[in-house]
């Protein structure tokens, strides 16, 4: 198609016709000018002071305008020539920035209530975490290779009915991290000792020892003394959070929108390519 | 002598716990005698009769945090051109330890989160690829962008890549590339911080402000990443540094320039880490600078020391330890190895460039230059992390996600060549799933954070996420690695990992707490080493390896060292491996044996893991090919921590 030769001519006609209309047009306006405004100096001279944390020197800003002038020339000069037709990636920039502008008209600030409805309706996200605080009594795997099953036993034993005060110096082995966890979350837990050992913990009451729960390390006996449960906080305690998330939804919702009511004036063909691929491209 | 030896390391303990501690501000004030305060203070933090709560006066990092300080998103120009499509958002969201969708259409998820995360883009071109032409057509007149330009138009987009990466280091770029003050630029780094800002979330999950500056002179790697204390109020006051002049600039010194403006002007706080001395082609920790061609003077040293406490010792391009040429020695050391040349391979490496390229070689280069010019230039901490261009931060051995889209999980991107010129080629394989990095900080901040890379606080890993502590002293017994609170024994009678010791007691030789704990869901540890440093009498540096702690029922023989290997339990053909050899976890004192007070040394901890699948193994399996027969496919994953030095 594109070596056809009345093809080419079309094209090339076209691009004379338009470029002699759109020549013709600037003649009639003025000579092409390109003004660099007081206000852009300023900006370019911002724009290094950004850098560079003082003004640019007589040099410099010369520099930069020089620069400026010549991107300017260059963009226009290829704009007329038709470059930034059929350019993917001007293509993508394009529709980037119709998102950016849907997104920009979709937020403007939520009211008390919005913000107080949209916590009640997606409360999983906002809840927090339950926290434990507890003592462990530990059982290395390592050191007790052999011997882990009858020790376990025997410290089943020692702390069968014992309550808090209970020294625990004599039993079990040192843990890197120690023995006693305040107010962690279960996925700290899980960071520490692993998924299962954070699970197993997660449903025990407080206020006795239990166990042995095992983990990768060893064996654990666990006295909890505080359960914190989690909970939904009151608006005021996430009220950024809730924003955020609230203008995440609502950025989303108004870009499908603005998509969808542009989409809807076009009428929409996709064609089978002739290949022995038979699946279909769907337009998005 | 003793107990005042005593006093003065219960007090470096103290300081550091005061860092990020009111309670001891008002004693930190007064600081005129040394011996007095000392004793009260100590008796102040930890009395003889304990407080009723057990967490009282318990100021020091009890877990270290997990992170990257090194992902790339599409704001990166070359991360974009490979097909990244992940912004900065959805970095900080999948390293939260939510599933995304990756560039390439998979579904991807960490196996637990990441305590933190800094998005590092490159300030070069930042938004280079999202706003690329349509800021600007001047590109497309230029014989390179219409290259580039029809190159990924036609589907090329990976040679496009390579050769924007190739241009870059060459300082070949067209006009047109976005540059700090215009508004492309500007929009790139406010998404930035505003992707930061809404992710972060203090207590739960850090997400820091930060860029990369990709200084690339000649195709030589000097990259650094530059991260913020602050939030984005004051991040936002500045623009990032560039290298392409005029306004930016590839030379590490005028970056500590902008970087001390930058600090004084706005008020913030800052520092650099660089990486990938591996592909610098002897640049990176210099004696004589590339760009004068002169030695290294006092500056240079204040400056690097000041600006850089941190280096990145491992991540996807490689390993950063050490090289079989330097350490021969070393039975470790070739490993996860990128010799063959520069970062873009225009230039192939030679031995004798490799002194100045890893970690080991450099700290004893610090010592040497500290002996010369009164200032070590290379005390730097270490920590690990990814350098992926994909925007997910997934470098565990089954769950890896390539250096860049296009090596996301695929039968084919073991095969690939990574990086081909006429002189070399990387290989897909030859991609390192690595690394992460540990930080003991108090609590889960920037500020805490921050200030725990600081003091170097901090150790690398090639993935997993072992726990490992380290602490150095001249009173540490035998006893103390049985002590139930091996933190609180190691604060108080020594400093942690970064931090110093001086005035040798007479006749006494440092010891060292040293201790580790498996990944909870990882493999078991082979052994715990220390790395020794010194310069000696006659001005030449040395190295020396010391196996503190094995597994099992291996001796250390009197040489210091347990040469009977752990044994390997992997199964290749199923990726898969068991725990039944090596330890969960390991603790120990150990004491220098060879150590002299007049001389200058550093030492650091490296825990080995036992054999198990590399990434290869994991992709042969799950795609059911073949991998080359030169491709490893079993690795010993590992963690280094900061050095703690001895100055006499």
């Amino acid at each position: 198609m594109l070596r056809e030769p009345l093809f080419q001519f079309l094209v090339l006609g076209t691009a004379l016709f338009g470029l002699f209309h759109l020549v013709d047009k600037k003649k009639a306006e003025a000579p092409e000018r390109i003004v660099i405004s007081s206000a852009r100096i300023a900006n370019l001279a911002d724009g290094f002071a950004r850098t560079w944390q003082r003004p640019p020197g007589r040099e410099e800003l010369q520099g930069l305008v020089d620069d400026y002038i010549r991107d300017e020339v260059f963009y226009r000069e290829g704009r007329a020539a038709g470059l930034d037709r059929d350019d993917v990636i001007i293509r993508r920039r394009v529709r980037q920035k119709m998102e950016f502008f849907a997104e920009d008209a979709s937020t403007p600030d939520p009211t008390e209530d919005q913000l107080a409805a949209y916590l009640q309706s997606n409360p999983e996200r906002f809840k927090t975490e339950y926290h434990l605080t507890f003592r462990q009594v530990f059982l290395s795997a390592t050191r007790r290779a052999d011997t882990i099953d009858r020790d376990s036993k025997q410290v089943a034993t020692a702390l069968a009915g014992a309550d808090a005060a209970v020294d625990t110096t004599t039993l079990g082995d040192p843990f890197l991290l120690g023995e006693e966890f305040k107010a962690v979350s279960q996925h700290e837990m899980a960071g520490v000792f692993g998924d299962g050992f954070a699970k197993r913990l997660s449903v025990m009451e407080p206020g006795r020892w239990q166990g042995p729960i095992s983990s990768s390390f060893g064996r654990h006996f666990v006295y909890v003394s505080e359960r914190i449960p989690g909970s939904l906080p009151p608006l005021d305690a996430v009220r950024e959070a809730v924003r955020r998330e609230w203008s995440n939804a609502r950025r989303l919702e108004a870009e499908q929108k603005l998509y969808a009511s542009l989409r809807q004036r076009y009428e929409i063909v996709v064609e089978t390519p002739p290949s022995k691929s038979a699946q279909v491209e769907t337009s998005r | 002598m003793k107990m005042q030896i005593l006093q003065r390391t219960s007090c470096a303990a103290l300081v550091t716990a005061s860092l990020t501690l009111p309670v001891f501000a008002a004693e930190q004030d007064v600081n005129t005698d040394i011996g007095t305060l000392d004793q009260q203070t100590a008796e102040k933090a930890f009395p003889a009769k304990p407080p009723y709560s057990p967490y009282a006066g318990r100021n020091f990092p009890t877990r270290p945090f997990f992170g990257d300080t090194h992902t790339h998103t599409s704001f990166s120009m070359d991360a974009g051109a490979f097909g990244a499509r992940l912004g900065p958002k959805d970095a900080y969201r999948f390293a939260k330890g939510e599933e995304v969708v990756a560039s390439s259409g998979q579904r991807a998820k960490l196996s637990r989160p990441l305590d933190f995360l800094v998005v590092t883009d490159h300030s070069d071109g930042m938004g280079f690829f999202p706003q690329l032409m349509s800021a600007d057509p001047t590109l497309l007149a230029t014989p390179q962008g219409r290259k580039w330009y029809d190159e990924i138009n036609s589907g090329k987009g990976a040679q496009a890549a390579i050769d924007i990466i190739t241009s870059f280091g060459k300082g070949q770029l067209p006009k047109g590339f976005p540059t700090p003050g215009t508004p492309a630029y500007r929009s790139a780094w406010r998404e930035t911080i505003k992707a930061a800002e809404e992710a972060n979330d203090p207590g739960r999950f850090t997400a820091f402000i930060g860029y990369e500056w990709t200084s690339n002179a000649g195709g030589n790697n000097l990259h650094r990443n530059v991260i913020w204390r602050d939030n984005g109020a004051k991040a936002s006051l500045v623009e990032p540094f560039t290298t392409q002049p005029p306004l930016g600039s590839p030379n590490p010194r005028d970056l500590w320039k902008w970087m001390a403006m930058c600090e004084e002007k706005t008020g913030a706080e800052i520092l650099a880490l660089a990486h990938n001395g591996n592909l610098s082609n002897g640049r990176m920790f210099p004696i004589v600078e590339s760009f004068t061609g002169k030695r290294i003077d006092r500056e240079y040293a204040e400056n690097r020391t000041r600006w850089e406490p941190l280096y990145e010792a491992t991540q996807i391009k490689g390993d950063g330890e050490t090289h079989p040429f330097l350490s021969p020695n070393d039975e470790f050391a070739n490993f996860e190895r990128w010799d063959k040349g520069n970062l873009d391979l225009t230039e192939l490496k030679k031995p004798e460039m490799l002194e100045f390229e890893y970690v080991r070689s450099a700290l004893k280069n610090g010592l040497k230059m500290e002996a010369e010019l009164g200032v070590n230039p290379y005390k730097f901490g270490l920590v690990g992390s990814t350098d992926a261009h994909t925007g997910l931060a997934a470098v565990e051995e089954d769950n890896f996600f390539g250096k860049t889209s296009s090596s996301e999980p695929s039968a084919e991107r073991a095969t690939h060549p990574f990086v081909k010129t006429d002189k070399a080629v990387i290989m897909g394989w030859e991609q390192t799933a690595s690394g992460y990095a540990a930080v003991w900080a108090t609590e889960n901040t920037r500020e805490a954070i921050f200030d725990a890379m600081k003091r170097r606080e901090t150790y690398a890993t090639t993935g997993p996420r072992m726990i490992v502590r380290f602490f150095g002293g001249w009173d540490f017994e035998a006893s103390d690695a049985a002590n139930r609170m091996p933190a609180k024994i190691g604060y108080t009678k020594g400093v942690p990992m970064g931090g110093d010791l001086s005035n040798a007691p007479n006749g006494k030789s440092p010891t060292f707490l040293v201790a580790a704990l498996k990944d909870p869901i990882g493999a078991n540890l082979d052994r715990i080493q220390v790395i020794k440093g010194w310069l000696g009498n006659d001005g030449q540096t040395q190295e020396r390896i010391y196996d503190v702690a094995v597994s099992g029922d291996r001796k250390i023989g009197a040489d210091g060292r347990s040469k009977t290997p752990v044994g390997n339990t992997v199964d290749v053909a199923n990726a898969t491996w068991t725990n039944t050899i090596g330890a969960g976890e390991m603790i120990t004192v150990w004491k220098d044996p060879d150590f002299d007070p007049a001389l200058r040394a550093f030492y650091y901890v490296r825990v080995i893991e036992i054999p198990t699948p590399r990434w290869t193994a994991y992709d042969a399996k799950y795609f059911g090919v073949a991998m080359p027969k030169e491709a490893p496919m079993t690795t010993t994953e590992r963690a280094y921590t900061s050095p703690i030095w001895y100055t006499p």
